[in-house]
C-alpha cells in the first residue's frame, strides 16, 4: 500500500514542489513511514525523506513544473526508494503490487524493484520512452496503480486491468492536472468546486501528459472489475471519492447495517478513532443511543494500524487512545471499530476501558474477519496471526476480554459500498482474488 | 443579391453555409487572410469570387466590396469592428452587418464595458480593478491573495486570461509569483502594440458556475436572441489544460437542454431571458454612450455565478466560435431577410426559427494550439471524404490545391440529433476524416456533449442556482460583505 501523487502543470513558469509536498500530505495516511518526490523541470531532482512529509524542510532551491511523489508504510533506500529509478531517465511510483510482467521471467534472486528495472530495459528497447512506458505497464499483471516520468516531461498514470488499486484525476484550474491515490489530495492542491473535484482513471486506462497535450488512453483490456474493498473498510480517507464512492457514505452505511444486525443493550456508543468515528454516528442514530467520545489523543496522529511492528503498534494505540473515564465509567459501552488483525491491539483498548470503570464492552466490528492475506500489496500478516481465521466470535470475545463480539457479514459489507460483489475484490475476507496472471 | 463575407474561420464557414441557404440565392463574396478551403468551395458555387486580404484594413474591405459591387456587408471576426471596418463601409453607402468601432468598445475594452456595467447598475456585473502598468499592478498583486482572473484590458483575440484560485495560503507564496509574473507578461507582450484602449491589465473577481454564450441579432432598436450555446474553454479532455478559443460546444433549445423532449437543462428559460435582458441593457448602455446604433450581433460570453445568477465574463460584438455554429446550422430564417432587417432597422418584424435539434461541435486542433502555435502550423492536411457536417476553420487553401494548417483550431465537426449526447457520438464519427500528413498530432476532445460530462455540467449549474437561490431571498445578489478585524464591516455591490 501506498499514496501516489503526479502532478503536471503546462505553464513552466510554475513550481510544483509545494503542491508536490501538500498533496502528499493529504496521502500520508496510506504510508506514514517514508515518502519520496521527485521534481522535473529545467533540471530533476529527488527527494527521499523519513516519517512525515510534514518534518520536511521546504528548500529553496528545488523546482520543477513537474513531479510525481509517494508516501509509504515502509522504508526503502537508494535506488529502491520511491520513486522508484527504473533507468537514469525513467521513474515510477507504485500503489499496490505488479505480480508478474509479460516477456520477462522473474528472477527470485534479487529485490522486487530490481525485477521492475530489469523488466523494463528489456521491454524499453529503442522506442521513444512513453511508448515503451505504456507498452511496459500493458505488460504488467496484478493489483497497482502507477505514475511514470520521462526525461521528455511524459508522465503517464493508470490501473491495472481490474482497477484494484484507486486513482483519480483532478485539475488545478487551466494550470494542469494532478492525479492521485485518492481525491483528498486534489481539494488540498486543487481548484475547490462544490462538486466531486476529481474523476476516475478506470481500470485498464491511463491518462498520458506531454508538453502538447493529454489525453486518456486504453493501455490493457478490462477482465473484470475487482476493486479493493478494503479501500472503503479502512484505507482511505472519509473525505476521499473511490470509484464515485464517497468513503463517508460507505461507512455510514457500515454503522448502519451493524446496528440494523445488533440488538445488545448499551448505554454508549464509541467508535475508535479515526477511521470507526462515522461508523459508530450512523450506529447510534440508528439504535437512540448516544454517540461519545471515549478517546483523547496524545502527541501526534498516526494511524496504528499500518505501523510495521507489535511494539510500535502498541504504542500508537496507547497514546492515541488515553480513555476518558467519565464517558465509560459505570455504562455499558458499545465499541466499534473497522476490523480485527491479530486483535491484540483490541484486547489493549478493552483493558483500558475497563480499566476505567466500564461495566461492559461490546465490540463491533465494521467488516467481516481478515482471513487471506493480500497479494496487492496491503500489510496483511501471515495467515498463522489472523485471529478471525482462526477463532469463532464468542472465542474472540474472550480473547479480547469483551462481553461480546460481532463482525460485519460479508453480504453487509457489499451492501454497504453499493457495488455488485463482482466488482469487488474481497479476497483478505474471502481468500478469492482476482484472476490476474494471463496464463 | 451580393454579399461579402469578411472573415475565414469556421464561425464565417457557418455564416457562408447559411448564406448558402438563402431562397435569394445570393452570389457569395469572402475576403480573408487564409483562404478557408470550405468557404471557397460555397464562394465557388455561388458564382462569387474569394480575396485573399488584410481584413482589418478598411481600405482594402472598402475596395473589396466596391470591386465587387456587394449588396451588403457581413463581418465575421472582432478585429475589422476595432479597426472601424464597418465605419469606412457605411461612411461610402455599404451597408455592413457588424458593430461600429464606438459600439465595439463593449467587446474591445475590456475594462470599459466593466465601467459602463457598473455605471448603469446592470445586473451580473463582477467586482474588477484596471491598471495602466506594471507597477500600479504589483503592489495590489503583493497585498491581496485572492481567487483572480488576470486579464489584458482589450480583447486580443481571447488570448492572455489566467485564472487563478488562490485560498490556500500554504500554496500561495507560487501562486503570487505566477500572478506578478503574467501581470507583466499581458502588460509586456499581450497587450503590445495595442494602444487603442486606456488600461493594460483587469483583474476580476473569480467566480464559478456554468458558463455559456448567448448571441443575438440586433439593429440597436430590438434584440433578437439565438439559443444559449455552452462552449468548452479548456483544451483537454477532463477539462484539463491551458484555455482556449473553445474547443468545441454544446445546445439544445433555448436553454441547453438534455434532449429536445428533455426537462433536464443547464439553464432555466427564465434564466437565458434573464440574459438577454442583461445583454438588451448592455446594448441601450453603449449607445446612450456614444450616440451611435448598434447593426449587428452581440453576444455575451455568461456564466451563472452564486453571486449574481446570470452574469458577464465578456462581451463579443460579433458571433463566438464555435459558437455560432451551433445556432447557425438551425437557423431556418432566411439569414439575407435578417441581414436586411438590421440595415433597415426593422429587425421587430423578422422572427428567429431554428429546428428542433442538439447540436454538438467539436474542434480538432494540430498539436501546439494553444500555446505554442508555431508548432501547429504549416502541416498539410488530408482530407479522407469532403462532408457537410464538417467547417473548415484555422486552414489555408494553397494555389496548388493542397490545404495547410494555420495554427490554430482546424476544422469543426458538427453533429446534430435529438439529444446532445446523441449529436456528440456523430460529432465524434467525423473527427477521423482529416489528418495531417506529416504525421503531426491532431487532438480534440472526446468528452464535450457526453453524458457524463454534461451530468457534471447541470449538477454544477443546481448547485449553483441553490446558492444563488438563497442569496436573492436574503437579498444579498450582487454584494460582498468583509469583516475585517481592526477596520469594520466592508461592503461592495
Amino acid at each position: 500500500m501506498a499514496g501516489i501523487l503526479g502532478i503536471y502543470l503546462f505553464d513552466e513558469r510554475w513550481n510544483a514542489y509545494r503542491f508536490g509536498l501538500f498533496g502528499l500530505l493529504a496521502l500520508q495516511h496510506r504510508g506514514q513511514e517514508g515518502y519520496g518526490l521527485e521534481l522535473l523541470g529545467k533540471s530533476r531532482k529527488r527527494i527521499i525523506g523519513k516519517g512525515s512529509v510534514e518534518d520536511t524542510t521546504i528548500s529553496s532551491t528545488v523546482e520543477g513544473h513537474v513531479c510525481i511523489g509517494a508516501t509509504l508504510p515502509y522504508q526503502l533506500e537508494g535506488d529502491n526508494a520511491q520513486p522508484i529509478q527504473l533507468t537514469e531517465k525513467v521513474s515510477v511510483v507504485l500503489d499496490g503490487k505488479i505480480i508478474s510482467i509479460e516477456g520477462y521471467d522473474w528472477d527470485s534472486s534479487t529485490s522486487y524493484e530490481e525485477n521492475l528495472r530489469k523488466a523494463f530495459v528489456k521491454i524499453e528497447k529503442e522506442r521513444s520512452s512513453i511508448e515503451a512506458l505504456r507498452d511496459y505497464f500493458s505488460r504488467c499483471e496484478g493489483g497497482f496503480s502507477y505514475i511514470a516520468v520521462n526525461e521528455n516531461m511524459e508522465m503517464i498514470a493508470g490501473r491495472d486491468a481490474f482497477g484494484v488499486k484507486p486513482l483519480v484525476l483532478g485539475k488545478i484550474g487551466f494550470e494542469g492536472g494532478v492525479v492521485a491515490s485518492e481525491s483528498c489530495a486534489v481539494d488540498i492542491i486543487g481548484e475547490r468546486v462544490p462538486i466531486s473535484p476529481v474523476e476516475d482513471i478506470e481500470p485498464g486506462e491511463a491518462r498520458i501528459f506531454t508538453p502538447l497535450s493529454t489525453y486518456t488512453e486504453r493501455v490493457s483490456e478490462e477482465p473484470r472489475r475487482a476493486y479493493c474493498s478494503f479501500e472503503y473498510v479502512y484505507l482511505a480517507r472519509p473525505d476521499s471519492y473511490i470509484n464515485g464512492i464517497p468513503i463517508y457514505k460507505v461507512r455510514k452505511n457500515i454503522g448502519k447495517k451493524i446496528a440494523e444486525e445488533d440488538n445488545v443493550d448499551a448505554d454508549v456508543v464509541i467508535g475508535v478513532p479515526e477511521t470507526a468515528t462515522p461508523f459508530a454516528m450512523a450506529y447510534s442514530s440508528v439504535r437512540g443511543i448516544p454517540v461519545e467520545k471515549g478517546f483523547e489523543l496524545t502527541g501526534r496522529r498516526v494511524r496504528s494500524a499500518i505501523k510495521p511492528n507489535q511494539f510500535e503498534r502498541l504504542k500508537g494505540i496507547q497514546l492515541k487512545l488515553n480513555v476518558i473515564s467519565e464517558v465509560v465509567r459505570g455504562k455499558r459501552v458499545v465499541l466499534i471499530d473497522d476490523s480485527v488483525v491479530r486483535g491484540n491491539t483490541l484486547a489493549n483498548i478493552i483493558y483500558l476501558m475497563k480499566e476505567k470503570g466500564a461495566k461492559e464492552v461490546h465490540v463491533r466490528i465494521g467488516s467481516p474477519p481478515i482471513v487471506s492475506h493480500c497479494p496487492f500489496g496491503v500489510e496483511v500478516p501471515p495467515e498463522d496471526e489472523l485471529i478471525g481465521r482462526h477463532l469463532t466470535e464468542e472465542r474472540i470475545a474472550r480473547v479480547v476480554g469483551a462481553d461480546s463480539f460481532k463482525y460485519l457479514s460479508l453480504d453487509s459489507l457489499v451492501e454497504a459500498i453499493g457495488l455488485p460483489e463482482r466488482k469487488l475484490c474481497l479476497g483478505c475476507f474471502n481468500g478469492t482474488y482476482p484472476k490476474v496472471c494471463k496464463r | 443579391m451580393k454579399v461579402l463575407l469578411v472573415g475565414g474561420g469556421g464561425r464565417e464557414h457557418a455564416i457562408a453555409k447559411a448564406f448558402s441557404r438563402s431562397t435569394y440565392n445570393p452570389r457569395i463574396y469572402c475576403i480573408s487572410e487564409l483562404v478557408n478551403p470550405g468557404i471557397f468551395k460555397i464562394v465557388k458555387d455561388s458564382r462569387g469570387e474569394y480575396r485573399r486580404g488584410d481584413i482589418n484594413n478598411p481600405e482594402e474591405v472598402l475596395n473589396a466590396a466596391k470591386d465587387f459591387g456587394v449588396d451588403f456587408v457581413f463581418i465575421g471576426p472582432e478585429e475589422p469592428n476595432f479597426h472601424g471596418v464597418p465605419d469606412k463601409l457605411e461612411e461610402n453607402g455599404i451597408p455592413c452587418i457588424g458593430a461600429n468601432k464606438s459600439v465595439a468598445e463593449l467587446e474591445l475594452s475590456k475594462a470599459s464595458m466593466r465601467d459602463l456595467q457598473w455605471k448603469y447598475n446592470i445586473p451580473g456585473r463582477l467586482w474588477y480593478k484596471k491598471f495602466r502598468s506594471i507597477e500600479e499592478a504589483l503592489p495590489y498583486l503583493e497585498e491581496y491573495a485572492e481567487s483572480i482572473a488576470l486579464k489584458p484590458a482589450r480583447q486580443v483575440g481571447g488570448k492572455g486570461v489566467k485564472v487563478i484560485e488562490d485560498f490556500q495560503v500554504y500554496l500561495q507564496e507560487d501562486k503570487k509569483k505566477i500572478k506578478k509574473e503574467h501581470a507583466k507578461e499581458i502588460i509586456e507582450n499581450y497587450m503590445k502594440g495595442h494602444d487603442d484602449v486606456n488600461y493594460k491589465l483587469l483583474i476580476e473577481e473569480r467566480v464559478w458556475g456554468p458558463e455559456y454564450t448567448v448571441q443575438c441579432f440586433t439593429d440597436g432598436r430590438t434584440v433578437l436572441p439565438t439559443p444559449a450555446v455552452q462552449d468548452n474553454k479548456h483544451a483537454f479532455d477532463g477539462d484539463l489544460g491551458p484555455e482556449t478559443g473553445g474547443m468545441g460546444s454544446i445546445s439544445c433549445g433555448l436553454n441547453i437542454k438534455w434532449g429536445i423532449n428533455d426537462e433536464r437543462a443547464i439553464l432555466t428559460e427564465d434564466e437565458f431571458y434573464k440574459s438577454v435582458e442583461i445583454i438588451k441593457s448592455m446594448i441601450e448602455a453603449i449607445q446612450k454612450e456614444t450616440g451611435k446604433h448598434y447593426h449587428g450581433i452581440v453576444a455575451g460570453q455568461m456564466m451563472y455565478t452564486p453571486v449574481w445568477g446570470p452574469t458577464i465574463i465578456e462581451m463579443y460584438s460579433r458571433f463566438g466560435d464555435p459558437e455560432s455554429v451551433n445556432v447557425l446550422s438551425l437557423l431556418k430564417t432566411d439569414l439575407v431577410e435578417i441581414s436586411e432587417a438590421i440595415i433597415s432597422e426593422k429587425l421587430n418584424t423578422i422572427k428567429l426559427e431554428f429546428e428542433e435539434k442538439a447540436v454538438v461541435v467539436k474542434c480538432v486542433s494540430p498539436e501546439g494550439y494553444p500555446e505554442k502555435r508555431n508548432l501547429a502550423k504549416g502541416h498539410k492536411v488530408t482530407v479522407d471524404k469532403e462532408r457537410e457536417e464538417i467547417l473548415w476553420a484555422s486552414a489555408d487553401l494553397r494555389e496548388d490545391g493542397s490545404i495547410v494548417s494555420g495554427g490554430s483550431r482546424l476544422i469543426e465537426c458538427v453533429g446534430i440529433g435529438n439529444t446532445i449526447p446523441e449529436a456528440s457520438e456523430k460529432a465524434e464519427k467525423l473527427i477521423e476524416v482529416v489528418k495531417l500528413s506529416d504525421g503531426w498530432k491532431l487532438f480534440h476532445r472526446k468528452d464535450i456533449g457526453t453524458e457524463s460530462l454534461l451530468s457534471r455540467r447541470i449538477e454544477l449549474a443546481k448547485l449553483a442556482r441553490e446558492i444563488y437561490l438563497y442569496r436573492e431571498k436574503k437579498g444579498l445578489v450582487g454584494k460582498r460583505i468583509t469583516w475585517i478585524p481592526g477596520k469594520g464591516l466592508e461592503e461592495v455591490g
